[in-house]
């Protein structure tokens, strides 16, 4: 071994053994991530952070901005440091809510069923406008030669057709898409492949059909709003084909000892805050643009019932 | 009646056929634009200040991860390996019988995937650092002991004997006789294995086990090429001088020296060893505080979620045969196609030196790119199936294959394929009779080694595999399906168990010959019963 080998080899050994203790602080993603604090000066261990999560649905970029701001806002009002938590998948977002590393997680209907009966007590704290009655639509490459379809028995056009679903555990991207395709006749099976595809996300099912890697997908019907709206979804390559009947869906889960860590009456305050975030304060209304709502609302649990008979019937509630 | 050693090498490849005729019936070319989009963004990786912190800080929680997960499997390996051996039962007691019974222990962490090992123990202990550092500990510790236990029983025992018989008290002897041969050997396999924990902390991060694994996932999904190739370049300019510096460490400690011509001073090398070693203790002390890893958390169980009454008679109801078969068919498919094309691309380049280089990088990028993301490429012009993950798997296989094929290659046949190539054959013809043919039996025997390997990853690929007891077993755990996972899990444990197994004979067939002259030079690892694992 030549002199030159040798000290290449010593630099790479340095190189790769500093690494970690180097660059970690940077950005650790299984540590919080945007921290949010009332005062920093007076910031003390003791008192108890809260931390927050939602279900990966969207691209990462955006739900950074977004819980950031939550974040923010929750502190400020609530006047207890709130940091958010990023989750990179939604078992992992429910596992995380049950063993109490989350404390208030942004869930979807479907998780939020799997992860109340997983922490008994678990309080349903609130919800958009808009999750009462949520809508997902399936989509189609212009290219495909899928026609928008009139009525749900139209759905028998997907089979033998490149499909995909967003990710395993979504309510508008898998759960109720899958239901209503069964009520029609359509078994995963049929699709082309012998399966359906699992993109991840929202945002990767409109692009991979828009790209035409599949023929069609199902998505939740505001993020396909909104990316037609910002353009991110092209008119002329992707189409919407079909609106589902409404069905429940998003929800804010709280842990059921939080009065207990934050103080007596502190899940009220929680909600009271959510709910009472308008359109004429400016951070509110970004928050409120992005998550795509005018406001939020109280739950009704009740209205969730719906979405653990369709979990049990396809499987993934038990 | 076996075919001659030349061709032994080629024979896998026979598998290209079928892939190549059922090819066209599962591709649609559907995104072709994106999978171009995808190769251009190679060359303009993003330099946003922004995305290279981020790709910088989890490069830093996998190569932390990589480097304690290993560590932990060291201590562990070491230790089980030296409670399962034979020799030292023997020695000690008297009696052999309770290394048989730890060894057989040992398969069933051994036969579980490290990503399964991470996504149990993510719904037992919750969202912590040390939750990959444990998913990479226990399989690789497992499989550690059992290539120690297998190195120290297959030592010569004379010396032992000796020192025994002269008097010497059991673990002294066992320390003086079979300690000094045994060092080179493990040098060398953990080496090797520190790679394997750099490629398996990635693959935990594609599924949101923290670290650049992650951040690849996240930006494939969101289709934002150039922000990932930040990514992989950065993950393969560590990964080469990762194995740059083994391969360096491995040559000045694991080789024996006689052949040097240069003298060494005696006992440098266990100084230099003494010394690595107690470098390591605090590197690995910062790394574990930088990661925020915390031992005591891991005792923090929060039991199981409540479930359902297991239903057992949805769990015979699943479609078992199929499962299997499809598990079984892509492990196969996968195997053969990494085995029988590294030879064949060397082959097939041999004449252009340029295309040689371009095809290690291709390998490198192979070895570094964790199966699912290639999958999931894959999926932009192909239907999902079993080929589809077969081709995913394959790939990554094909990195690691054809650079100890490369590796082992370099220490021999030199001199016969000079002959050849003097007495005027062409250069494919001369690379595969003087070089290949020597190194056919071992080659393959370690294929089939890689072979058992590939049927513990099919699970990585279960997204697309879409029909294999992979997927069955991603959905079970996105359904909190205890049951079901449990029976899944003990599936994967029998068929991986029978396939070591069946993989095992298939080596020692094929080192097992009349005339098995060893190929390469002493000391190189290859050898030493099958260590490369």
């Amino acid at each position: 071994m030549t002199v030159r080998e040798r000290w290449t080899a010593a630099l790479a050994g340095l190189a790769f053994a500093l690494l970690p203790a180097v660059l970690t602080p940077l950005a650790p993603s299984l540590l919080p991530a945007a921290e949010a604090q009332q005062s920093p000066a007076k910031a003390s261990t003791t008192q108890p952070v809260l931390r927050i999560g939602a279900i990966p649905d969207q691209n990462p970029e955006k739900l950074n901005r977004l819980y950031g701001l939550v974040a923010n806002e929750l502190s400020k009002q609530l006047g207890v440091r709130v940091s958010y938590v990023p989750v990179t998948d939604y078992t992992a977002a429910v596992g995380a809510f049950r063993t109490g590393n989350l404390d208030l997680v942004w869930f979807g209907g479907l998780t939020g069923v799997q992860a109340s009966l997983q922490k008994p007590g678990a309080q349903m704290i609130a919800q958009r406008d808009i999750d009462a009655q949520f809508y997902s639509v399936f989509i189609a490459n212009t290219r495909s030669g899928i026609k928008p379809i009139q009525n749900q028995k139209g759905l028998t056009a997907l089979k033998g057709k490149r499909f995909t679903f967003g990710s395993e555990s979504s309510t508008s991207g898998r759960l109720m898409p899958q239901y209503f395709l069964s009520q029609a006749g359509v078994k995963l099976g049929d699709f082309a492949g012998g399966a359906p595809g699992f993109s991840g996300s929202h945002d990767a099912t409109i692009a991979l059909v828009q790209s035409g890697a599949y023929d069609a997908g199902a998505v939740n019907e505001q993020v396909w709003k909104s990316s037609l709206r910002s353009g991110k979804a092209n008119r002329s390559k992707v189409v919407q084909i079909w609106r589902t009947p409404s069905y429940p869906d998003y929800l804010w889960l709280g842990q059921p000892n939080l009065d207990q860590r934050f103080g007596k009456g502190f899940t009220a305050k929680l909600r009271a805050a959510i709910v009472g975030w308008r359109p004429s304060d400016p951070e509110q209304k970004q928050i409120l643009e992005l998550f795509g709502a005018q406001q939020f609302t109280t739950v009704k649990a009740g209205e969730y019932k719906k979405i653990e008979q369709v979990g049990r019937q396809i499987g993934k509630i038990r | 009646m076996r075919p001659a050693a030349p061709l032994w090498v080629l024979l896998p490849a026979l598998v290209l056929l079928p892939v190549l005729a059922l090819l066209p019936g599962i591709s649609h070319g559907g995104g072709w634009e994106l999978v171009g989009q995808f190769a251009a963004a190679a060359l303009q990786p993003s330099l946003d200040p922004l995305v290279l912190g981020s790709v910088l800080g989890g490069l830093g929680i996998t190569a932390g991860i990589a480097l304690l997960g290993w560590a932990g499997s060291l201590a562990l390996g070491l230790l089980l390996g030296i409670a399962s051996s034979r020799v030292v039962w023997r020695t000690c007691t008297g009696s052999a019988t309770p290394a048989g019974w730890i060894r057989r222990l040992l398969a069933v962490p051994r036969s579980i995937h490290e990503l399964l090992w991470g996504l149990l123990l993510l719904q037992l202990v919750g969202l912590q650092p040390a939750v990959a550092v444990v998913a990479i500990a226990i399989p690789f510790g497992a499989l550690v002991a059992r290539v120690v236990s297998d190195l120290l029983d297959t030592l010569p025992t004379a010396t032992l004997e000796a020192l025994r018989s002269g008097g010497a008290p059991a673990p002294a002897a066992l320390l003086t006789a079979l300690g000094p041969p045994l060092l080179p050997q493990v040098i060398s396999y953990s080496g090797y294995r520190l790679e394997c924990a750099l490629r398996s902390a990635t693959l935990l991060g594609v599924f949101g086990l923290g670290g650049l694994g992650t951040e690849l996932r996240l930006t494939l999904q969101s289709l934002a090429f150039r922000e990932l190739w930040s990514g992989l370049w950065l993950l393969l300019a560590v990964m080469l001088l990762l194995e740059a510096l083994l391969g360096w460490l491995r040559r000045r400690w694991a080789m024996p020296a006689r052949l040097s011509l240069r003298q060494r001073a005696v006992g440098r090398q266990a100084r230099e060893l003494v010394a690595a070693g107690l470098g390591l203790l605090p590197l690995l002390a910062l790394v574990a505080w930088r990661l925020e890893v915390e031992p005591t958390a891991l005792l923090q169980w929060q039991g199981l979620p409540p479930l359902g009454p297991a239903d057992w008679g949805a769990v015979a109801s699943l479609p078992w045969p199929g499962l299997i078969a499809n598990t079984v068919l892509l492990t196969v498919l996968a195997a053969t196609l990494a085995v029988g094309l590294a030879p064949l691309l060397l082959l097939v380049v041999e004449p252009w030196p340029a295309a040689g280089v371009l095809l290690r990088g291709l390998w490198a990028l192979g070895r570094l790119w964790p199966p699912p993301l290639t999958a999931l490429l894959l999926l932009f012009v192909l239907q999902p199936g079993v080929l589809t993950g077969a081709l995913a798997l394959g790939f990554h296989n094909l990195g690691i294959l054809g650079r100890l094929l490369l590796e082992a290659a370099e220490t021999t046949g030199a001199p016969q394929q000079q002959a050849l190539l003097a007495a005027g054959s062409g250069p494919r013809l001369a690379l595969l009779y003087g070089r290949f043919s020597g190194l056919a039996r071992p080659y393959l025997a370690y294929g089939a080694y890689r072979a058992d390997v590939i049927l513990r990853e099919s699970v990585v690929v279960g997204l697309v595999g879409a029909t294999g007891l992979g997927s069955q077993l991603l959905e079970a755990l996105s359904s909190f399906a205890g049951d079901q996972l449990l029976a899944l899990v003990l599936a994967y444990a029998l068929l991986t168990l029978l396939g070591e197994d069946l993989s095992d004979r298939a080596r020692l067939w094929l080192l097992e010959t009349p005339h098995q002259e060893t190929p390469h030079g002493d000391g190189h690892p290859q050898e030493a019963g099958g260590a490369w694992r």
